[in-house]
């Protein structure tokens, strides 16, 4: 019973269309920013591209001509999982670390970008994948006629008289073409993720996992009675068939098998290595988190979709009676029964399994195709504006020729092979990869040559001992190849190579292909050394993991000749990938970086500009060719990439810091710590810097206090004084920059400066230098050390500058540390300094004090009747205190006692004028009275000037008389202490302090003093002391004392006195100058 | 006392090297000698004993894969714990 051709037309076009729609969905999602695609789930779904229609009808006539080996297929991918989480995880942090396109991309990156490799890898790829897609071909082709009765392998289209007759498969190629273009080849850039495509494929895996499930049920449960029941009743009818379907067979009880070790190695590699596997796990990984998840439930899949194989297999040679036309009893099993409903569940299942393959092998494929084969032809040329819409149409071009390929291979070879047995062949294909793989992946030494060695002579044997016989067998070529070996030698022949017979043709091919391929890889690895492109990658893909652990940052060990700018790279970019693509890209770029002010990157920064444009072209054209279009740009430029002189050698691989850094930044440290003089520093450590780094000159300047600049240390060879003429003073300019910018500043090649500026340095042949500031970190520059090269151009890369730079920080340390202890003795001497002054001062007010004392009467004069003593105890060294005594005759005697305001110098200088004034006028008999009044007249101008006051009392006294005249210039009021006299008399006159007013009137008094009167003349230093309570000394207690002390001899009342303020203040020192005079009446 | 175990058992495989011993032991079984012991045509409750093999012997291997996934996710959210303070 069939459905007839439009029923099945139809259904198969509406599920078209909804596998479009799922695209269109997924890809609406994504651009809307919430992608379903984004999950281990759907990631899982698209692994399983893995089962394509071999799975879907070829399994189950695998299972029912040799029975279970068929399972080896699928043992071997589930086995493979486990090591996902090691191998997949780093293949994907790797490809999306390097825009990584396809496997091709991948092998021929690792082995230093070699465009030969991917050539040879792409071109392997598409023909081992030729049989593959020419089964996907032949079983959808196969079951459509099936399923809609359709007679003959091509449509006829009535045209006009004639017919215009279709091949089916024909036309089913076109499809799958167009799909494929759509789904995979709208835009370039292919180490982007195609969700719609990814979102397909996980569809389509749902559809062919319920579609088989659906069929095996139905065989199972519907047509029989469970699983046991399937068995029993086959071994019961078919006992001998039984036991071959269950046990494994050998070649020698049956030339179809394939011994389960070939099937089990073939698709351990061809789940990895396939490039649909290796784009679908790899490029269309989102987050490589979802490996962990994909690694059991893929293994879930196959064992879902394999478990009803066997009985469906068995069901149909039940249902039919032979196994003949196996391969398609999902479909025909049903169609006997009379369900067409589970058939054509079952033919939209296996059309699923089909176009998910072809459509990710042709995209894959033709990526591979424009990026090794096409391209490296392609950059051979200039660069023109079409160039974008060239490379998608050869894309496009390439997906065609990827599917009719694997048409004309299904013409060809059509129908003379299994299902299984034509899928083999395509396995064994993908294997070659294997050697190369894991040793791009694990083994350093793996080299390109190894490469390209191993995978041509395993290409070279698949081809010879696998794909000629696979013609052979459909007639195409001679069959006495086969049967004797090109031109009759025995030993070639195809399937019995060097006399190995015996062994299926997949084992046969195997053996030999991998023996050559792994020892070929092997041996030129060893034998052949790695060139330098090369190891950069072996850093990047084997050095991977140890980045992630040490948080190593890889150092450029190139620079740009010459400097391009970013537009540049832009224009160069958008000339491949299109104008919005490579602003979109060079945003992305900019986003992160400090750019300068012209819009341009630093020099250390152009390198990693060169490999960011290199990674966004490789995202569209592959790694080889990325690498191939940018050298041939700069080359045009007139720039190329240079090795930059390795200052520190080898040791930067395994760590951070340099040895030799280490090493003369401890010598440097030794330099500083050794001694304080700057001058010895600056010498050694720049002769350091020359020896080491083998500079030609190298000059420290230093900023003075003062604020100029001067040269402090000059090293190196070919010394002149520096003077009008030299050539360093050229690189003032830089060396103010650096010194106001705080940045170092280098110029890396002389010849690309204007030539003016470093005239004469170039004459002096120096090639390269560098302006380095020294400056602690927060605080202004101290000065600039320059360095310069003869030999090398390109000297100073950002390590090395870095490396000076934290020298001169170093050394502004020492340069502080220095300036410090010089600021501090500086400071100490000048203490000293003061000190002394002081002391000198000191010494001379002791002078002063000295001259001072003895300006006052040692003694006082002998009078008969009276008894005198005076005596002043000066709180400074100097003070204002003065008193005296003049005899006049043998009765008369005059006292004053007079304050000058202040402690000062000037006190002391007005009282010695005071007291000559005074003693001028010894010999005159004025009174009390008119002496203070000349007195005043005499001393106001020099008062005036000095701002000073002299309090003074005057007395006269006769001893023949008794009497005592006086006269007062404000000072203390004198006491008399009188026998019988409780309270004292105090002695008061009308008078102005001296000094105020330039003529003053003094009053005169006049008292006359009994015999046993005390007189007691004081200065204001006696009332005035102030206890530790604050309270004062005051009249009163004066007066009560000298009630107490009056009957003592003059003398010991002035002790007294002196005695009793020290006990009132509870100090020995006064506060101020106490002057006491006493006269006492005997 | 389960869960004690299972934490042992997750603990075990977060080795790489039980991974190694794994797969490898993978490969031993699907070949010629313990293949041989099973290939044979009788049966085990109307099972053949082949099939019965293959077919038991892959869900143990998917559930030493879940296992093993799940020590993953174990680990690495223990080190997301660390991580936080």
């Amino acid at each position: 019973m069939k459905t007839g051709l439009a029923s099945a037309a139809v259904i198969s076009l509406s599920y078209t269309l909804l596998i479009f729609l799922v695209a269109w969905y997924a890809h609406h999602r994504k651009m809307s920013g919430r992608s379903i695609v984004g999950n281990p789930y759907i990631y899982s779904l698209s692994i399983a591209v893995y089962c394509t229609s071999w799975t879907f009808y070829g399994s189950v006539g695998k299972a029912a001509t040799t029975g279970i080996d068929f399972l080896m297929i699928y043992l071997g991918p589930s086995l493979t999982a486990f090591s996902w989480f090691f191998i997949l995880r780093r293949m994907v942090q790797i490809s999306k670390e390097n825009n990584i396109t396809s496997i091709a991309d991948f092998i021929s990156l690792r082995y230093g970008k070699s465009a030969w490799l991917g050539a040879l890898v792409t071109l392997i790829a598409i023909l081992g994948i030729m049989p593959y897609i020419a089964l996907q071909i032949k079983a959808v082709s196969t079951s459509f006629y099936l399923i809609s009765g359709f007679q003959g392998n091509s449509f006829r289209i009535p045209h006009g008289d004639s017919e215009l007759s279709v091949p089916s498969g024909f036309l089913l190629a076109v499809i799958l073409s167009v799909f494929s273009v759509i789904f995979g080849a709208r835009r370039l850039v292919s180490s982007e993720r195609h969700e719609g495509l990814v979102a397909a494929v996980a569809f389509e895996s749902l559809v062919k996992l319920a579609s088989i499930l659906g069929v095996g049920i139905f065989v199972t449960y519907q047509l029989f009675d469970g699983f046991s029941d399937i068995f029993t009743r086959f071994q019961a009818l078919h006992p001998e068939k039984f036991t071959q379907l269950f046990t494994l067979s050998s070649a020698n009880n049956n030339p179809e098998a394939i011994p389960s070790f070939t099937m089990l190695f073939l698709s351990m590699g061809a789940v990895m290595l396939l490039p649909r596997q290796f784009h679908i796990m790899v490029i269309e990984n989102s987050d490589e988190r979802h490996i962990t998840k994909a690694m059991w439930m893929f293994p879930v899949y196959l064992f879902l979709i394999n478990l009803f194989v066997m009985p469906i297999a068995l069901g149909g040679i039940l249902s039919t009676g032979s196994s003949a036309g196996a391969d398609f009893f999902v479909i025909s099993i049903p169609l006997t029964t009379g369900h067409p409903g589970i058939a054509m569940l079952a033919f939209l299942g296996g059309l699923s399994a089909a176009a998910g393959m072809v459509i990710v092998e042709s995209v894959a494929i033709s990526t591979m195709l424009l990026n090794h084969i096409f391209m490296p032809v392609i950059v051979r040329f200039p660069p023109q504006a079409w160039f974008p819409l060239l490379l998608i149409n050869l894309k496009r071009l390439g997906i065609f020729l990827v599917i009719f390929l694997g048409y004309f291979y299904y013409r060809i070879v059509g129908d003379s092979f299994m299902l299984v047995n034509m899928g083999m062949i395509s396995f064994s294909a993908a294997a070659q990869f294997l050697p190369a793989m894991l040793g791009a992946l694990y083994w350093r030494r793996g080299n390109k040559t190894g490469a390209i060695t191993g995978i041509l002579f395993g290409f070279l044997i698949w081809f010879y001992t696998l794909l000629i016989p696979s013609f052979s067998h459909s007639g195409w070529i001679s069959r006495e190849l086969l049967a004797s070996g090109p031109f009759g030698l025995g030993l070639l022949k195809p399937t019995a190579m060097f006399g190995l017979t015996g062994m299926d043709m997949w084992s046969h091919s195997l053996f030999w292909s991998m023996l050559f391929n792994i020892s070929g890889y092997i041996i030129c690895s060893i034998l052949l050394r790695q060139d330098e492109s090369e190891r950069d990658q072996v850093r990047k893909f084997i050095g991977i993991f140890e980045v992630e652990r040490r948080q190593y940052h890889s150092i450029e060990a190139k620079r740009l000749s010459k400097p391009v700018t970013i537009t540049q790279f832009v224009s160069l970019m958008t000339k491949f990938i299109g104008e919005a693509e490579a602003q979109r890209a060079i945003e992305s770029y900019r986003g992160t970086r400090e750019l300068d002010a012209d819009g341009n990157v630093s020099e250390f920064e152009l390198p990693n500009l060169k490999r960011f444009t290199e990674k966004s072209l490789a995202g569209s054209v592959g790694a080889a060719a990325a690498g191939a279009i940018v050298d041939s740009f700069l080359s045009d430029m007139g720039s190329r990439m240079e090795s930059v002189y390795d200052i520190f050698s080898t040791v930067r691989t395994s760590l951070d810091q340099s040895r030799e850094s280490l090493f003369v930044r401890l010598k440097a440290s030794e330099i500083i710590n050794r001694t304080l003089d700057l001058q010895i520093i600056m010498d050694d450590l720049l002769k350091l810097l020359l020896k080491e780094f083998r500079l030609d000159a190298a000059i420290v300047q230093l900023k003075a206090e003062d604020g100029s600049f001067s040269v402090r240390s000059y090293q190196g060879t070919n010394r002149r004084p520096i003077n009008e003429q030299h050539w360093f003073l050229e690189s003032m300019p830089y060396c103010r920059k650096a010194l106001s910018d705080r940045k170092a500043h280098f110029v890396n090649d002389v010849g690309l400066v204007p030539q003016e500026t470093l005239e004469k340095t170039i004459a002096e042949g120096i090639l390269s230098c560098a302006y380095i500031p020294i400056f602690r970190e927060g605080e202004p520059s101290l000065g600039v050390m320059s360095v310069f090269s003869k030999s090398i151009s390109g000297l100073f890369t950002e390590e090395f500058i870095s490396l000076l730079a934290s020298l001169t920080g170093q050394f502004a340390q020492a340069v502080t540390i220095v300036q410090e202890i010089e600021a501090r003795d500086h400071e100490r001497k000048q203490k000293e300094q003061a000190l002394l002054n002081n002391a000198r001062v000191l010494r001379d007010m002791e002078i002063a004090q000295q001259i001072q004392l003895s300006f006052l009467p040692e003694t006082a004069p002998e009078l008969f009747g009276i008894e005198m003593g005076g005596r002043c105890i000066s709180a400074a060294h100097v003070g204002g205190d003065y008193y005296d005594f003049f005899r006049r005759d043998e009765q008369t005697v005059d006292l004053l006692i007079a304050d000058v305001s202040g402690h000062s110098v000037g006190a002391a200088l007005v009282m010695s004028e005071v007291r000559t004034l005074l003693r001028a006028q010894v010999n005159s008999s004025h009174n009390a009275s008119s002496i203070l009044q000349s007195l005043n007249s005499q001393l106001y101008d020099d008062l005036t000037r000095a701002e000073l006051f002299i309090t003074m009392f005057y007395a006269k006294y006769n001893a023949s008389t008794g009497r005592l005249s006086y006269a007062n210039a404000g000072h203390n009021h004198p006491m008399i202490s009188r026998k019988g006299l409780a309270a004292c008399i105090e002695l008061d006159a009308e008078g102005l302090i001296l000094g105020v007013k330039q003529s003053v009137i003094f009053e005169e008094r006049i008292i006359e003093l009994q015999k046993g009167d005390v007189v007691l003349f004081y200065t204001d230093g006696l009332t005035e002391a102030t206890s530790q309570e604050g309270e004062m000394f005051e009249k009163e207690r004066v007066c009560s004392l000298l009630g107490r002390f009056y009957h003592l001899p003059v003398k010991e009342i002035i002790d007294s006195f002196y005695q009793a303020v020290a006990e009132f203040t509870g100090s020995t020192t006064l506060q101020d100058d106490i002057s006491i005079v006493v006269l006492k009446i005997i | 006392m389960i869960s004690r175990v299972r934490h042992r058992i997750l603990h075990r495989l977060q080795l790489r090297e039980s991974w190694m011993i794994f797969f490898i032991m993978g490969i031993i079984m699907l070949n010629f000698p313990f293949l041989h012991i099973f290939n044979k045509s009788d049966s085990v409750f109307g099972f053949p004993l082949l099939f019965l093999y293959f077919t038991v012997g892959w869900a143990v291997s998917i559930a030493v894969i879940y296992l093993f996934t799940l020590s993953v996710n174990q680990n690495n959210s223990g080190r997301h714990e660390k991580k936080e303070p």
